[in-house]
């Protein structure tokens, strides 16, 4: 008897023109997109030229964006590599989404490029966040090369997972801490190999877009392949407004769909967490890191650079300033986030509270700005935190909430955001 | 086309950047510096690996083999002649920076049991068949498929890309 499939396995069977495909084997697929950034550009275009490309074949499936090198300045090689981006773009007909456009992640899905049942081959794994209207992310890093030319390439079928979410978050503790618990849970195994996470449960109706983005695109660091988010009405009104007419392939998972293992997480049972350098797995309850002295805080980045994030983090600092010592750095996701965190006046909050809004793109993550200096102790919502990721390898880069990473940037201490609330509420 | 070789078997948990080479050890990252890579293949596990290994040989290793990856790891195997590592697991990043290398990495559940260090064992990886031809037992695994052997064929991803756009380009496909 044939066993029913996963929306993974559907989407992917889809891409290789077949009825099923199973989970393990490796398959030759069509992607709808190729998503490529600028940092590694000079690279894959090297390798094209060695092989003599001199056209691709579908270049409107070709999706450039300019979000790790934001504002090229002075002295620096990027500049350059942004017109060289922009002219291959032109000359052969692709995409390209010039600096402060926004992080791939965003681009995908605000143009309607991510869209349900689509498989897109991108060099990054956590823009697997596209799963929230039911898009599927396949990380193939160099090979963007090959689907960019070829229009295919093979995969592997990932197995699927399924994560229940149940609870409710309380107050004080995001959507954020939960992917820290995960990637606690699951980074130094070897379960998640090979994976597609599927969420599903009762608790998913109650989260925000944003959130489930912010969830799709830090699992990759527990360790499978990829995510995705059941497709609800709210998802499937917002692909429906993106994908302007073009077309979307609804799945949902047969009811004798087969699962490697199902783990349940309640979200009412979830506390701001912290994640202690240099590794993602090492993640501690706030209490076990509270008070620790911080130079530099920074939101933002492709886990929580969405106006969720921006709004949370405005609701802690308006009105107050930031602590004399440190130093904090705020960026939309995109320029479409940048435009409405002004129209609801969140970025003069920020500015008046003592932080920079940096243009939308990945900036502090890599330490493209926001560089941390030897000995310095850096908390944040970006995605690494290994030695030397945003700066010297004798800082500290510490991992959190957005509302964590705000009520810490108040106080220039690690700081518990509930205890930030209770503030709040006393004085006002 | 089949692969047969000698063995060096591995245990559990071998991270690629810091077991199968020390990443942070490498002089120049932004080149590959292959003799210093070929010196500091296995050395945390096996000292004198470097002046054992032969061309031909296999790696045979047990489950989540080569995590947290660079691609350094992968062409350190490759120019020490290594052919083929069969592994109880792995990540589907590092299947990839090794066959874009020319060095086919294969989730084989049981392969740990299957053969010991020394021994002789055959690969076909277009089958999906592991075969220990000192006891003559077997294991099947997922075979590659067609576009994956070609990476493998042409000896890695820029070659075979290479390869890809002549043909294309006399089917039509590519002007």
């Amino acid at each position: 008897m044939t066993m029913g499939q996963s929306v993974v396995q559907k989407i992917v069977a889809r891409a290789a023109g077949r009825d099923r495909v199973e989970p393990g084997a490796y398959v030759t697929v069509t992607p709808d997109y190729t998503c490529c950034q600028d940092i590694s550009w000079p690279a894959r275009k090297r390798i094209m030229e060695e092989a003599g490309v001199t056209a691709l074949a579908h270049p409107e499936k070709l999706v450039m964006v300019v979000d790790h090198t934001t504002a090229a300045g002075m002295g620096s090689a990027y500049h350059r590599n942004h017109g060289e981006m922009r002219a291959f773009a032109a000359r052969h007909g692709a995409n390209f989404f010039g600096p402060g456009s926004g992080l791939r992640h965003q681009v995908l899905l605000e143009q309607g490029f991510a869209r349900p049942g689509g498989l897109v081959f991108s060099d990054e794994p956590n823009i697997a966040s596209i799963g929230v209207v039911g898009a599927l992310n396949i990380a193939v890093s160099t090979e963007v090369v090959v689907t960019s030319v070829l229009n295919e390439n093979w995969m592997v079928v990932p197995r699927p997972v399924r994560f229940v979410l149940t609870g409710k978050l309380r107050p004080g503790v995001q959507i954020r801490d939960l992917a820290q618990i995960i990637i606690r849970d699951f980074a130094e195994t070897d379960l998640l190999s090979q994976s597609c996470v599927e969420y599903e449960g009762p608790a998913i109706a109650g989260l925000s877009l944003d959130e489930r983005q912010t969830l799709l695109a830090c699992t990759y660091h527990a360790g499978p392949d990829t995510a995705l988010m059941p497709l609800d009405d709210k998802a499937l009104a917002y692909a429906r407004e993106r994908a302007k007419g073009r077309e979307i392939t609804v799945f949902r998972p047969d009811p004798d769909a087969v699962y490697a293992f199902e783990k349940t997480y309640d979200l009412s049972e979830v506390e701001p967490m912290v994640t202690i350098p240099p590794e993602l797995h090492t993640v501690s309850p706030i209490a076990g890191v509270e008070g620790l002295r911080i130079d530099q805080a920074a939101i933002g980045t492709c886990a929580n650079g969405r106006m969720d994030d921006l709004r949370a983090a405005a609701a802690l600092l308006a009105g107050r300033r930031i602590a004399d010592h440190v130093t904090m750095y705020i960026t939309p996701g995109s320029r479409e986030i940048y435009a409405q965190a002004g129209r609801e006046g969140l970025l003069s909050i920020f500015a008046e509270a003592g932080a920079t809004v940096l243009a939308p793109g990945c900036t502090t993550c890599w330490g493209y700005e926001g560089v941390l200096n030897d000995g310095e102790v850096g908390l944040s919502t970006h995605q690494m935190n290994y030695h030397g990721r945003n700066g010297s390898r004798l800082a500290r880069a510490y991992l959190g909430s957005p509302l964590t990473v705000a009520a810490s940037a108040l106080t220039g201490r690690i700081t518990d955001p509930r205890s930030a609330f209770a503030a709040r509420e006393v004085a006002t | 086309m089949s692969i047969s070789g000698r063995v060096w078997k591995f245990g559990d948990n071998i991270s690629a950047d810091n077991g199968i080479i020390q990443y942070s050890q490498v002089p120049d990252l932004g080149s590959f510096d292959v003799p210093a890579l070929k010196a500091m293949l296995f050395v945390l596990i096996d000292p004198d690996f470097p002046a054992k290994v032969a061309d031909g040989d296999i790696i045979v290793a047990g489950s989540n083999f080569g995590h947290h990856s660079h691609p350094h790891a992968c062409v350190a195997m490759k120019a020490s002649g290594i052919r083929v590592c069969m592994v109880e697991s792995t990540d589907s990043a590092f299947i990839r920076k090794g066959l874009n290398n020319g060095l086919p990495i294969v989730p084989c559940p049981g392969i740990a049991r299957l053969v010991e260090t020394g021994e002789r064992l055959s690969v076909d990886l277009a089958a999906g068949v592991a075969r220990n031809q000192a006891t003559g037992r077997e294991l099947t695994f997922r075979p590659y498929c067609e576009s994956m052997l070609q990476v493998w064929r042409s000896g890695g991803l820029a070659p075979a890309l290479r390869e890809r756009v002549q043909q294309a380009r006399i089917e039509g496909v590519l002007p």
